[in-house]
């Protein structure tokens, strides 16, 4: 209402400027708080004192303009700095033609573009002529890589997300020509290179690797000229021109650091060390996300995480002070038990449901279904207002079945659940149906159709709705201690913060020693002694009252669940039981041993870690050296491993640069595919490259070959630049061999924690839960989870030791009610679920005589597989009976409904 | 069609001409030879492209006050204004020869130039 009587336009900021909205407005209907509020420095009533319309018309009369700035005074025990990322200047865009050519946008503005509820409902248009283009040319590495604007460094990001808007964009426009123009692809993020390969080939998008130094615009089209590596000039002309601009420090950054009294790196973001990542200068102020350095979602996510567990080893002491409970009103049994009184709730979903799916006409057909008392639409049913009114609304109507005709349960259900529970309804009484992926997605070029199957839809859902009983949501007690299988780094620094948290840890090593891959490391990347970094660690975890260490030992088997775990861990021939409630995977990884490349035939050819390892005995053996050949993506990106190990091609920066220290007349040559030297180590590879070190690309078609010759080795390989293959007498070649998974096999099938294709764990979700795996009260952190640098692994298991402590702190989990059910009078032992169970769910218990199977609720993920497979129907799903999914499979006959 | 002969200076025209033709951006029969410097364009040269068949002949230099080499474009202007005397005095039109200037690595100024030149041949 106050946005609509707003006589006061202003530009939607949230919408990159692209749209226009009112002084008051919220930027996007899922904002937290998900309130309005008023733009202070446009609104008439603020600045004129004249106006007050919005107050006049709000309804809930929440308009107070006597409100006053207040300062606040909290008495904190730890303070996370997370003030985000700011915007490249305007003015590095201009030399792009930024501001002065229409259809010259930056990332953020087409990502808005692209999104269905953006200024243009998701159609990517031209600014100047509201037309479809045809060619969109992606400029990379604006304000990124550049030493002319002060930003040195890589954003690490914009390679991926350039990958991602260009696929969404082919999605929506599949006859789009996208062009790329990158300096080097760095999508060195798990699964990324994956996702890349996808998208160029599915969607046939042109990797170009050139850097484009200006836009020109002619007839207005934007004209383009690049010089690729042959030297050949190439021009052409596209119709949009997007720049993926990179991540600056905050605008403000020097504020929070006088403010917070932190230090600033040289580019402004907040100064860390490798050995503790969300550390400031200042004791008890963490950092997280971007402002610790440029980074993409699952990393921040971590971060935080990481640094949540930071403050909880701060305020271990103060933890359940001051905890608020909530309270649910008890459950209306006796209005549970009518006959179903069904409300069904069709969802907008702004334009993503209803500009497909005729929104009323299927609201008003559900009205026409047995026992739906209610039937109404809301425009987005998943926001606090509507969930207050559908409870609301609930309540009045003395609802006691609840369809919500939607998107998918998998995102929204806990929502609606939620809500039923905060008025004394069982949180089983609510049933999805996914109209819009299932209907206004997939269907979007046939809209009838679409509403046609919204009905079907909706009417199965109330069918079952009519059958849904109330499940109840049981608790089971937590064992407060952790089992942390792995000591290496990310094994002791999740160890180290849980126990600092104050709960017990067992430390599982499989080997002799504490250490795992950074007993091998020399430096660190920033420079730090490693083995001082590594004997720090090992002191306090030796030390900590709370740490129980096992090293030669192994873990044998795994049972149990979330909050009780028994393993059996195997030493020096004896096994011994543990009793835990949570597991943290710290397995860690291991250096790739190549195979070609003469690897093992001459004593010249070596591995960037063992060259680490004979600098650290001395520099004796460079003696008569002049050539070092360095080869990367050896096993990495190819045939035997298809993953990015991530950090080779900052080791090997690291160390080309260390040998030009001690030996600075030495040649160094660096064969490359992409130097993927991300975030401030771009720095590294620029010192390099000053230093002399002379960088050359090669093509996974043409890789260097290493020559062995009756006297020493020499290195032939394609020089791109020059145009003609290119022989390297060489004293020493290193080969950066990546890292490959450790033997998580076993360990995995213990566990039931999946891996991925390259056999590294799984996360439960790449974005939301990235140290979490499918199975419930594990946790995952390090080598183990897939690549990654000290400084990441460090962070990741501080991320993992937050999620563990979670039901530890609880002391009780609960457990999802859809869980499978035996009818024992019916089993007849056979054991069939017990070995389908993907979670060892169910087992085989002696009642009686015979063998019962019997479900361990707190396991149990609510699969059904066991349902599905007994033989005697003896088992059901709760939320999922037969009878009910029977009942929906009727209704799917217009007339079933009556046969159900 | 008419044959159009451009002359730019090395700090006009960023885009190829192969790719301007590809997307018709300028007419067919247009040629371009790239100078170092627009300064160095002697009035035969200009007089040249005519016998070599061109129908129109322009050039494209740095805005004056702005010229890379400090007086060449205007330079160029002054030959220009020459040739087109040279033109009347041969009872042709002056309008075929024309100077032109563009911003530092302005393609749009260079395309212009060329239509308009080819629609004084066409006429």
């Amino acid at each position: 209402m106050c946005t609509m009587y707003c006589p006061r336009p202003v530009v939607d900021t949230y919408n990159e400027r692209l749209d226009i909205t009112r002084a008051p407005h919220i930027d996007y209907a899922q904002a937290i708080p998900s309130s309005y509020y008023i733009d202070a420095k446009a609104c008439l009533r603020v600045n004129y004192q004249t106006c007050n319309l919005c107050a006049q018309t709000c309804t809930a009369g929440a308009i107070d303009f006597t409100q006053k700035p207040k300062e606040l005074e909290l008495e904190v025990g730890a303070v996370v700095l997370a003030p985000g990322f700011g915007r490249v200047d305007e003015k590095v865009l201009e030399k792009f033609g930024y501001g002065r050519f229409p259809d010259v946008l930056t990332s953020f503005e087409f990502e808005r573009l692209t999104c269905a509820s953006g200024p243009t409902e998701g159609h990517i248009v031209r600014i100047s002529d509201q037309k479809t283009p045809k060619k969109i040319a992606f400029l990379q590495c604006i304000g990124s890589r550049d030493e002319t604007c002060g930003n040195g460094y890589c954003s690490s990001v914009c390679c991926m997300y350039a990958i991602k808007e260009a696929s969404v964009a082919k999605e929506h426009e599949p006859d789009l020509d996208i062009s790329i123009f990158f300096m080097d692809v760095r999508t060195m993020g798990k699964g990324f290179d994956d996702a890349r390969r996808r998208a160029q080939e599915k969607y046939g998008i042109n990797v170009i690797r050139a850097r484009v130094p200006r836009v020109d615009q002619v007839d207005g089209k934007l004209a383009l000229t690049w010089t690729t590596g042959d030297g050949e000039h190439h021009s052409a002309l596209f119709d949009m021109v997007v720049l993926s601009v990179g991540l600056e420090s905050p605008k403000d950054a020097d504020i929070i650091s006088k403010v917070a009294d932190i230090e600033l790196n040289q580019y402004n973001f907040c100064r860390t060390s490798v050995d503790a990542p969300l550390v400031s200068s200042r004791q008890g102020v963490l950092v997280a996300g971007a402002f610790q350095g440029p980074k993409d979602i699952p990393e921040s996510v971590t971060q935080a995480s990481g640094a949540a567990a930071i403050a909880s080893e701060l305020l271990a002491d103060a933890r359940n002070t001051q905890t608020i409970t909530v309270t649910y009103p008890d459950e209306d049994k006796a209005l549970e038990e009518e006959e179903p009184r069904i409300g069904v709730f069709v969802c907008h979903c702004g334009v993503n449901i209803a500009g497909v799916v005729d929104v009323k006409a299927v609201r008003d057909y559900a009205g026409t279904l047995p026992g739906v008392v209610l039937y109404e639409d809301t425009l987005y049913s998943c926001s606090q207002d509507a969930l207050k009114s559908i409870a609301e609304k609930i309540k009045e109507n003395r609802l006691n079945r609840v369809v919500i005709s939607a998107c998918s349960p998998r995102t929204h259900e806990p929502l609606f659940q939620e809500t039923l529970r905060s008025i004394g309804l069982n949180p089983a009484l609510v049933e999805m149906a996914n109209i819009r992926d299932q209907c206004a997605w997939v269907h979007a070029q046939e809209p009838e159709k679409a509403t046609e199957k919204a009905k079907d839809l909706v009417r199965m859902a109330v069918a079952k709705a009519r059958l849904l009983s109330p499940l109840e949501q049981p608790t089971v007690d937590v064992t407060p201690s952790a089992l942390v299988i792995g000591g290496g780094a990310a094994g002791m620094s999740a160890a180290l913060s849980i126990a600092d948290q104050g709960y017990k840890v067992t430390l599982v090593e499989k080997n002799r020693q504490l250490g795992g891959n950074l007993k091998r490391l020399t430096w660190t990347l920033d420079g730090q002694d490693a083995a001082k970094v590594l004997k720090d660690m090992v002191k306090k975890v030796k030390g900590h009252k709370n740490i129980e260490i096992l090293t030669n030992a192994e873990v044998e088997s795994v049972s149990g669940y979330v909050g009780n775990f028994t393993s059996t861990v195997s030493q020096g021939g004896k096994t011994k039981m543990i009793n835990h409630g949570v597991i943290v995977l710290a397995t860690g990884g291991r250096e790739y041993k190549p195979k070609g490349y003469a690897y093992g035939d001459s004593n010249r050819v070596l591995t960037q870690l063992e060259l680490e390892e004979k600098l650290a005995r001395g520099k004796g053996f460079l003696r008569n050296a002049k050539n070092v050949v360095m080869i990367q993506c050896v096993g990495s990106r190819g045939d035997d491993m298809t993953h990015c190990s991530r950090l080779c091609c900052t080791q090997a920066v690291k160390n080309a640069l260390k040998l030009k220290e001690v030996k600075p007349d030495i040649n160094i040559y660096v064969f490359y595919r992409d130097m993927r030297t991300y975030g401030f180590y771009e720095d590294l590879y620029r010192e390099a490259r000053k230093a002399g070190v002379k960088f050359i690309r090669y093509t996974p078609d043409r890789k260097p070959e290493v020559i062995k010759q009756s006297r020493g080795i020499k290195v032939r390989a394609f020089d791109e630049l020059i145009g003609e293959d290119i022989e390297i007498p060489a004293n020493l070649v290193v080969l950066s061999t990546g890292i490959a998974p450790g033997d998580n096999e076993e360990l995995s099938k213990i566990i039931k924690a999946p891996l991925t294709s390259d056999g590294f764990f799984l996360e439960a979700h790449a974005k939301l839960r990235p140290v979490e795996v499918a199975v419930d009260g594990v946790y995952l952190c390090g080598l183990a989870h897939g690549p990654k640098s000290l400084e990441e692994s460090v962070a990741q298991a501080k991320a993992a030791a937050a999620k563990a402590t979670i039901p530890l702190a609880k002391g009780k989990v609960a457990v999802a009610p859809i869980v499978s059910k035996v009818n024992q009078d019916i089993c007849i032992g056979c054991g069939i679920c017990e070995s389908l169970c993907p979670f060892s769910a169910i087992t085989l218990q002696k009642v009686g005589k015979r063998k019962k199977a019997q479900t361990i609720t707190a396991s149990c993920k609510g699969c059904g597989i066991c349902a599905a497979h007994c033989p005697t129907i003896a088992i059901s799903m709760g939320g999922f009976t037969d009878e009910a999914i029977m009942a929906q499979i009727h209704a799917f006959s217009p007339d079933g409904c009556e046969e159900a | 069609m008419s044959n159009i002969k451009g002359f730019c200076c090395n700090y006009t025209l960023s885009v190829d001409l192969d790719a301007l033709k590809k997307e018709g951006l300028v007419p067919e029969g247009l040629e371009i030879e790239r100078l170092p410097c627009t300064g160095r364009l002697e009035v035969p040269e200009l007089l040249d492209a005519f016998t070599e068949g061109a129908d129109a002949v322009f050039v494209v230099g740095c805005q004056v006050d702005k010229c890379h080499n400090l007086s060449g474009s205007y330079r160029a202007s002054k030959r220009v204004k020459y040739a087109k005397k040279i033109l009347e005095e041969l009872d042709m039109d002056p309008g075929r020869v024309e100077m032109f200037f563009a911003d530092r690595g302005e393609t749009e100024p260079v395309v212009e130039a060329a239509r308009v030149m080819s629609e004084r041949a066409s006429n």
